[in-house]
Parts: C-alpha cells; sequence; structure tokens
C-alpha cells in the first residue's frame, strides 16, 4: 500500500502546509554507512530525494595506478568490506585474463567454495541491517552470530575477518587447512535449519510485508535502465546471473554446477527447494522481492559451497600459486565482470608493460542500485525511504571506493 | 491556615498567573505551553472542590485534547523555526476594554449572589460529599433533576426536567461541527484538473 | 492521615495544612519510589529479556550476580553527562519538556489503587479518586505534551517529526483506549478503580477478562492501544529510531533524555496495572487465598483492619505488581520480536480496525451482561457482584435509593426509578 500522490496538484489546495528539506546523513543510523540523503519533505511525504556521495573516497583506484595487481589485492577487500573474497575475486579473475593465466581445478573450486560463502556472509549481513532498518533488532544478532562462524571459518583460510586478501591473482594464497571441509560442512548442516528462523522473523512476518510489498518498486525495464544488478534486478523478475551468463573465463568456475539463478519467471521462483511462499500483496520488484531473492540465494549458495566441497576433495592439481610482484602485465586492457553478491562487479585494467597498471578502474554495483533511489523514492512517507534503502543492500565502500 | 484555603489560592493564583503570562507571552508554543498550566490549575480547582469528574473532564478535554491539536496546528503551519506573535497596541486596548468588560460583568454577577458572599462553614463536609461521584452527572443528563428530587415536584419528571434535551442538541451540533470542520480540511480539486492533468 | 500526624503538630487543628503537607510528602516519595525503582528494575529487564532473545547474556558485572546494578551505573554516567542544550533550541521549554513528561506519568499514578483494604472505600491509593478509570486516562493523555514540546523546542527537524508523528499517534489511541476502558467500567459499574478490582473478587475466573468472549478479545485490543499510547515498539515512532535517528529525544543528553524513559517505563508499568486492574482482577489472585484461610479457620471473612488485614493488603500490592511486570514484560517481549510499523499503518489501525474491534466488543458485552449469560464468569461467583454493586447504590444513589423516593412520595418517576434500580441490583 505504497502511499504515492498521483497529482501533485492535490497538495497545493490542501491545507496548506510547508515543504522541509531535510538531510538524511551522512551520519544516520539507517544510511548504511555515510550516505547522506536530501529529502525535501511535505509532512511524511517525501517528494524528492537527492543522494549525495563521496564521503567514504578514498582514491582506491588511483592508488591502483601506483601499485603491482598483487599489491593492490588489499585495497580491492576495503571496497565492499562485507564481501571481501569476492571482491578479491574479481580482480584477480581480471589480471589473469589480461596474462592468460588458467588456474587448475582444484583452485576453481576453492574459490567457489570461498566465494559463495562469502556470498552467504554477505546476504546475513544485508539481511540482518535490512531487519534493523525496518526496526527490528534481533534477526540482525542472529544474523550476525552466523555470519561469526563463516568469519571464524575465513580466519583459519587466511588469518583475516574482514580484510582477507585470500584469492591473488594466480590463485589462492594459502590451500584450504586440514579438517577445514569437515567444519565447513558441519557449519551448513547447522545453518540450514536456523534458516526458517529468518522467515518467520522477517519473510513472512505480517508486520515485515505489510512494510514492504508493494513499497519501491523496480519495474524490469527500469531496472535494465539504471543498470541495476545482482538481486536487485533479480528481485525485479530479469533472468540474469553472470554466474550463468558472464564470460567464459567466470563461467567455467561453475561448469557442471547444478543451480537455478533466483528470479521470479512465470509467476513462480524455482522450485529447488521449500521456500516459503510469496505474500499476495507482494508486486514483482518490490522490496520484499528484493529481500526474498537474497535469502533463496542463501539456500543457493549453500547448495554451491556444498557441490564445491564435493568436487574440491576429489578434484586434482593444486590452489595455484600467486604470480610474482614482478610479474609483467602484457600490454593491452582487459575488463572483466563478476557476480559479487550486491551485483556486477566489474574490474578495468590497462597496462603498458610494466609491472605496474596504467590505469585500474572499477564498476561497482552499489553505486548503479543507489542510482534508482531517486526514482522509486519519490511520493513515499519517510518510513519507506529507509526500507527502500536497505533494501537495494548499498554498502558505500563500493560506491565511493 | 486550612489546607483547602491554601491550596485554593495556590491554584487561584497559578490559574490568573499563567492566564496573564498567556496574553504577555508573544511566543506561540509557550503561550500554549503556559495555557495548559493555567487550564491545568483549573482542574486543579475542580478536584478541591470535590468535582473529580468535572475535573478529570477539564484535563482531557481542555488540556490533552484541544491543547495537543492546537499546537499540532501550530507546528504544521508555522512558517519559521519559532513563531512568534507580536500584538499591535491597538490590540492591546481593545482586548484591555473587552476582557475588563467582562471581568467586571462576571464581578458584578458573582458579587450579587447572596449565598455566596458568606463563607459556608462545612467545607470539609461539601468537599467530601457533594459532587464527589460521577453518576448524579449522568442521571442529570440522562433526564432527572438529581439536585432537587427532595423537592417532590410532579413536574420534574424523569425526561422533562433534566438537561436531556440540551444535552441532545449540543451532541448533535458537535457532530455538524466535527463533519463541517473535516469537510472544510478535506483535499480539494479544482473542476477540470483530471482534464488538465490528462493534457 | 493527616489528621494524625496533625494531632501530634496542631492537635486543635486537625486540617492544618503542615500536617497535609507531609502526608502528601509521604505519598509522593512513595509514587516516586514506584516509578524509579520500577524504571530501574524494567531498564534491567529490558537487557536482560532482549538479551536472552538475542542470544546473549545480558549486562552480567555490575551488582555481583545478573547485574542487576547496570542501571544504576548507567544512571550515573548519564548524570554526570553534559547536559546540552542546543543553540537552536528554544531552551525554556526544551529544558522543561521531560519534566512535564515525568510529571504526568507521576501523576496518574496517584489514583492507581495497589491494593484494596476488603472494604470497598480504602483502597490503597494515594488519593482514591471516585472517577478513577477517567482520571488515570485523562493525566495519562498529558504525557504526550512533553514529547510534543521537546519535538518542537530542540529546534531540530528530526524532533519535529518525532513530535508530529506523536502528538497524531496519541490523540488517535486515546479514542479505542478509552472504548475499551469503558466496558470493565461498565460490568462494574463503577468508575472507581478499587470497585472495579473488588468486583472480580474470588477464584480467577471472576476476573473481568472471563466475563464473556467479548471482554477476552477486547483486553487484546487494549493492550495494543496501551501499547500504542505509551509508544511502546512496534508503535514508537515518535522515536523510531532507523527513520528519525532519536525522534523527539534527539538532541536531549545526560539526565534529561533519562526523565523521558523514567517517564516511558513509568507509564508502561501504569497501564499494564491499569489492565491488571480492569481485566484480571487487581490485587486478586487467581485463588482466593485468605478467603478459604478465613473458612479453614472457621472465621466469617478474613479481618480488613489491624495486622491480618494489612496482610491481606500486601499480598494484593504483591499480586498487583507481579501483573504489572508480566505486562511490561510482553511489551519487552514484543518489542525485540517485531518490526515497526509505518505511521499511516499504526493510524489506521487505530481507526480502522481497535476502533470498530472495541465498539462491537462494548455491544457484545453490554448484550452479555444484559442477558446474564453464562460464561467462565459464572462458574464460581465466590462473592455476589450484587454486593458490590449495593454498595454502588448505596452511596451513590443514595438519594435514589426506593425507600429515600418512596419518603418523597408516589410519583411516576419513584416507579421508574425504583425498577430501574431493581434492575441494577
Amino acid at each position: 500500500m505504497a502511499t504515492q500522490i498521483d497529482d501533485q496538484r492535490i497538495i497545493e489546495f490542501d491545507v496548506r502546509t510547508d515543504e522541509m528539506l531535510v538531510n538524511m546523513g551522512p551520519q544516520h543510523p539507517s544510511t548504511h554507512g555515510v550516505l547522506r540523503l536530501v529529502l525535501r519533505t511535505d509532512g511524511e511525504i517525501v517528494s524528492e530525494v537527492t543522494p549525495h556521495l563521496g564521503y567514504l573516497h578514498r582514491c582506491a583506484e588511483k592508488i591502483g595506478e601506483n601499485l603491482t595487481p598483487r599489491q593492490w589485492i588489499p585495497y580491492t577487500d576495503r571496497m565492499d568490506y562485507l564481501a571481501g573474497m569476492n571482491m578479491n575475486l574479481g580482480w584477480a579473475l581480471c589480471v589473469e585474463k589480461l596474462l592468460q593465466h588458467d588456474l587448475s581445478e582444484k583452485a576453481k573450486h576453492l574459490r567457489v567454495i570461498i566465494c559463495e560463502m562469502g556470498r552467504i556472509a554477505s546476504h546475513l549481513v544485508g539481511m540482518g541491517a535490512y531487519g534493523l532498518d525496518l526496526g527490528t533488532f534481533s534477526p540482525f544478532l542472529y544474523a550476525f552470530r552466523e555470519r561469526e562462524r563463516i568469519l571464524d571459518l575465513f580466519e583459519e583460510v587466511c588469518g583475516a575477518r574482514l580484510t582477507y586478501s585470500y584469492i591473488t591473482p594466480g590463485g589462492a594464497t594459502a590451500d584450504l587447512p586440514k579438517g577445514w571441509l569437515q567444519k565447513c560442512e558441519q557449519f551448513l548442516d547447522q545453518f540450514q535449519p536456523i534458516i526458517a528462523e529468518y522467515h518467520a522473523l522477517l519473510t513472512t512476518n505480517a508486520i515485515f510485508i505489510k512494510r514492504t510489498c508493494d513499497i519501491g518498486v523496480l519495474t524490469p525495464e527500469m531496472a535494465i535502465d539504471f543498470g541495476c544488478t545482482g538481486p536487485v534486478l533479480r528481485g525485479s523478475g530479469v533472468d540474469y546471473d553472470l554466474r550463468r551468463d558472464g564470460e567464459e573465463r567466470y563461467t567455467e568456475m561453475y561448469d557442471g554446477y547444478a543451480f537455478e539463478v533466483i528470479c521470479q519467471k512465470d509467476g513462480h521462483y524455482p522450485k529447488d527447494h521449500q521456500y516459503p511462499a510469496v505474500p499476495k500483496d507482494a508486486v514483482l520488484g518490490d522490496c520484499w522481492h528484493r529481500f526474498y531473492v537474497r535469502m533463496l540465494e542463501v539456500i543457493q549458495s549453500m547448495d554451491l559451497v556444498r557441490q564445491a566441497m564435493d568436487r574440491y576433495s576429489v578434484a586434482s592439481g593444486d590452489w595455484g600459486v600467486p604470480i610474482k610482484l614482478a610479474t609483467k602485465l602484457p600490454p593491452g586492457d582487459v575488463y572483466l565482470e563478476t557476480e559479487a553478491p550486491r551485483g556486477q562487479m566489474g574490474f578495468y585494467l590497462v597496462s603498458n608493460g610494466g609491472n605496474i597498471p596504467w590505469r585500474v578502474r572499477a564498476r561497482s554495483s552499489s553505486f548503479c542500485n543507489l542510482s534508482v533511489c531517486p526514482e522509486i523514492c519519490k511520493g513515499v512517507p519517510i518510513a519507506d525511504i529507509p526500507a527502500i534503502v536497505g533494501s537495494l543492500d548499498i554498502v558505500m565502500g563500493e560506491i565511493d571506493r | 491556615m486550612n489546607w483547602h484555603t491554601l491550596l485554593f489560592y495556590l491554584f487561584a493564583l497559578m490559574s490568573c498567573g499563567f492566564a496573564i503570562a498567556v496574553v504577555a507571552s508573544s511566543n506561540v508554543v509557550r503561550m500554549a505551553f503556559f495555557l495548559i498550566v493555567s487550564l491545568a490549575s483549573t482542574a486543579g480547582l475542580f478536584f478541591l472542590a470535590g468535582a473529580h469528574f468535572v475535573g478529570a473532564m477539564q484535563i482531557m478535554i481542555y488540556v490533552g485534547g484541544t491543547l495537543v491539536l492546537l499546537i499540532f496546528g501550530v507546528m504544521l503551519t508555522a512558517h519559521a523555526a519559532f513563531v512568534s506573535m507580536v500584538t499591535k497596541s491597538s490590540d492591546w486596548v481593545l482586548a484591555a476594554v473587552f476582557g475588563g468588560a467582562l471581568l467586571g460583568l462576571l464581578a458584578l454577577t458573582a458579587f450579587s449572589v447572596e449565598d455566596w458572599r458568606v463563607a459556608r462553614g462545612d467545607q470539609a463536609a461539601v468537599t467530601s460529599s457533594e459532587g464527589e461521584f460521577a453518576s448524579s452527572i449522568g442521571q442529570a443528563l440522562m433526564g432527572m433533576r438529581v439536585d432537587r428530587l427532595s423537592e417532590g415536584n410532579s413536574q420534574l419528571e424523569a425526561g422533562m426536567s433534566g438537561y436531556l434535551l440540551p444535552f441532545e442538541i449540543i451532541a448533535i451540533h458537535l457532530l455538524v461541527v466535527l463533519i463541517g470542520a473535516a469537510y472544510l480540511a478535506r483535499t480539494k480539486r479544482r473542476v477540470g484538473s483530471v482534464t488538465e492533468g490528462v493534457q | 492521615m493527616a489528621e494524625f500526624i496533625n494531632s501530634f503538630l496542631f492537635p486543635d487543628q486537625p486540617d492544618h495544612w503542615i500536617g497535609v503537607l507531609i502526608t502528601a510528602l509521604i505519598h509522593v516519595v512513595m509514587i516516586i519510589n514506584v516509578i524509579a525503582v520500577g524504571a530501574l528494575v524494567f531498564i534491567w529487564m529490558e537487557r536482560k529479556v532482549s538479551g536472552r532473545i538475542q542470544d546473549r547474556l545480558g549486562p552480567t558485572r555490575v551488582g555481583g550476580k545478573f547485574g542487576w546494578l547496570q542501571t544504576l551505573a548507567d544512571g550515573l554516567k548519564l548524570v554526570a553527562k553534559e547536559d546540552i542544550t542546543p543553540g537552536q533550541a528554544d531552551s525554556f521549554l526544551f529544558k522543561l519538556a521531560p519534566y512535564l513528561s515525568f510529571t504526568a506519568s507521576f501523576c496518574a499514578f496517584i489514583a492507581l489503587p495497589f491494593a484494596s483494604g476488603y472494604s470497598w472505600s480504602s483502597g490503597w491509593a494515594a488519593r482514591e479518586v471516585n472517577t478513577g478509570v477517567f482520571f488515570v486516562l485523562a493525566v495519562l493523555g498529558l504525557e504526550v505534551f512533553g514529547v510534543i514540546l521537546a519535538g518542537y523546542a530542540s529546534g531540530s527537524k528530526w524532533s519535529l517529526f518525532g513530535g508530529m508523528r506523536e502528538a497524531a499517534q496519541v490523540v488517535s489511541y486515546e479514542v479505542p483506549l478509552g472504548l475499551c476502558v469503558i466496558i470493565p467500567v461498565m460490568l462494574a459499574g463503577s468508575m472507581n478503580l478499587v470497585t472495579i478490582g473488588d468486583m472480580q473478587e474470588g477464584l480467577f475466573t471472576n476476573w473481568f477478562l472471563f466475563h464473556d468472549p467479548f471482554t477476552f478479545c477486547v483486553f487484546w485490543v487494549y493492550f495494543t492501544c496501551a501499547m500504542a499510547s505509551v509508544n511502546r515498539a512496534p508503535f514508537d515512532l515518535a522515536e523510531a529510531e532507523s527513520e528519525l535517528v532519536a525522534g523527539f529525544h534527539t538532541e536531549y543528553s545526560g539526565l534529561r533524555w533519562s526523565i523521558f524513559f523514567m517517564a516511558e517505563y513509568g507509564s508502561m508499568f501504569l497501564v499494564s496495572a491499569l489492565a491488571a486492574i480492569l481485566f484480571f482482577g487487581g490485587w486478586n489472585g487467581p485463588f482466593p487465598v485468605f478467603a478459604t484461610l478465613a473458612s479453614a479457620l472457621g472465621w466469617e471473612a478474613w479481618p480488613t483492619t489491624g495486622l491480618l488485614g494489612y496482610v491481606a493488603g500486601l499480598a494484593g500490592v504483591a499480586n498487583i505488581l507481579f501483573k504489572g511486570v508480566v505486562g511490561v514484560t510482553v511489551m519487552i517481549w514484543v518489542r525485540w520480536t517485531l518490526p515497526r510499523l509505518r505511521i499511516d499503518q499504526v493510524i489506521t489501525m487505530c481507526w480502522k480496525y481497535c476502533v470498530p474491534i472495541a465498539a462491537v466488543c462494548f455491544a457484545g458485552a453490554l448484550f452479555w451482561q444484559y442477558n446474564n449469560i453464562w460464561f467462565l464468569n459464572s462458574l464460581h461467583p465466590a462473592r455476589s457482584r450484587a454486593e458490590v454493586r449495593e454498595n454502588w447504590s448505596v452511596n451513590e444513589l443514595q438519594l435514589l435509593t426506593p425507600s429515600a423516593l418512596h419518603e418523597v412520595g408516589e410519583s411516576d418517576m419513584a416507579k421508574g426509578i425504583e425498577n430501574e434500580a431493581g434492575g441494577q441490583i
């Protein structure tokens, strides 16, 4: 039930009230970091939203032009700091593409395990924080409880809990430690039944449904026009996932894996698992669907991790050897996109033949996803702004870089 | 000193003092606040007189209802951050004349009532027994003159003698005012605005 | 009590104001203790309960076991904090607002009885008000003033939003709240909280909650509206953290901020205690322990005066405190479970759901009571309803009792009243 004003002139003849410009952010509990939204409000209704960026700009791209590709890996961690592993992967694949470096089977499966685990961790934060945006605190802590266990696993792998720098051009910095697969398996077994809790507290909760259904509807055309990707795009019913539709160098990682792209096709979601039913108030492309897609992707990623672990344990080869710092990059330019948790993460690299790139550029998904905000936030009540911005699941580190 | 007298002076002073503060202040919201205190003190006077129901009514309707709406209205329609009103000296004179006249009239009426000139000896009895129960008010509104039942007057028949008719008239009147206010405040469309929108 | 004190100070003036003042101060100190200690316990409980809900421990260290002194430590911290008044604020109103909020919450406690001395006109209240329910609701409604003034005087746009939301919400919710409260008032035939409580004496089936299916429904409506009117999640829109930063108290710090919270927890307990009196038998436990004991000892009834009467009264206080705390716990539980509603949904819920449901329940309860239909209430009426009602009619309708009217003379009106009064009894 969106409170939209169809005819702007109606306000004009209503009781005279003043418009107010309100700064939401950069210090605001629900702008996910240092986003600043300038709201033009008439009472509770927001008539215009202008996002302002740049509060977290750290010149990552420029720094990339002064470091070797391996040295720049830690900077990719700090872009989407909630999915460092996936950022590492994007950059690593981009450099490997330039170097025409091929990996062993084992290294590929290892990357699938790690990246899908990273996706789960990232979606858990997105889910928990979305609950926080809607005013419920407990699911946030539940989500963090599970994320902690993933971080524990990551810590065993690479020693870091947030900025991993694990996946590097040429493979990874180390192999998985002994017994890690069992621990991962244990975690998945323990996590699988808990997902029902999140569905009870959020997805199927009556108030949650009231707050998210038919709010911030993003039509498929609009989503494509604005360059939205990831769960935001799939939440609008566009069947597009780079893990299936991407470049050969990226999709070969997922060769032979059984997974369906999570998006509503012909009125229903994939039926590979038991999912809660779509409420009848929900409209394709609204906040609820974006959230739902994330929830289903968690289950999908768990499935992928299980498949990858089976393959990894029987695969041949090693985890790969990181490229040398002094490795000369052949002249030329490459661009490669991967499916990060928040959408399409593209890296562009131009080399003039030295070991340091001449130009580095990142294309982040959150930036494009945020750009729909002024469009879909028109004429909604103030309370829906956090609901919409939260459902886009943006990370400011990735937007400002 | 009797506690009753003391509290009466206290509430009366607060009531009058804050009423003057309402007039003297220029900030609308502060005015509203002073009015709250003034009206609440009046409620205190009612409680002191043993009229609990009327006192609670005063708080509920005047302090709780009307003033919340007043402040709400001020906040909604305020153009500046803090609204201040400057009274012109001509307004002062006009208000003083009318207010003074009204006050004089009231005082004159009050002093002309014979019974009110001498203090009652049985104050405690009055405050503890008489208006303490709300039922009499309810029954008066239902058409009984509870205060005059002892007269045994056959003209005070049920339904004919109490305040039922005025009560009903006022109730209907209020309803009409309510609907009228809602209608006036409603969204209005210009005739033909729909077609304009299409063009 | 004032007479008792004055008998020492001014033996010749039993109603001297000093005695009355001392009496009043004693009451004030006791009520402030209920609110302040209540807030102390409830904030600790909030942290503990939320901790358990969220798989945490909550405070564990301050004050030895269970961190039960955590709130005190927090309070000390708040007192020590700088008291900031923003430059943009209207400093007079800004400083006054929290006290106004607290005063309203405090004043409502004046009329709240904690036990009945087993005789109808001696409830354990600071001041027994004949129209107790009405008084409590009226005064509780004033709490919104502090919030609105805080929102307005802060000179911050977020605070202004919070204040406006609070005004809209509380003014709306007073309507269904009043409608819900009318039902027990109607069943008891009195607005006196002590009478309402006494009417539910005996086994727990005598509670108004079990009077008929409609009262059972209306309790939930009451509880929802009460949560909304004291501004608790999922109706905490005036301070909605994720939308309005902190709403009306965005600009407050230190002690002033904590006074708002004292007021909030005070009113939370107040509405819970009111629910206990209106629907859950107030100070009457689920089983009539003292009446059973009295009959076992061969007494006619448990004494209403003296030490034994006080023992029964204290048990009543324990009962009502327990019921109130349970109500607060449920509020805490709800807060940490549900997401927040949107302002238009909150108002919609009030006008489109709560008001009609309460109105239908009112009509239903009226029908049930009028036709005297059987329900749990009639299972085991330990003390006849008529007895309490008789007290009511004798005391309040002194002029209208049939005998009094017969003396007045045979008129049509007297007959009418006789019939009416007979029906009531």
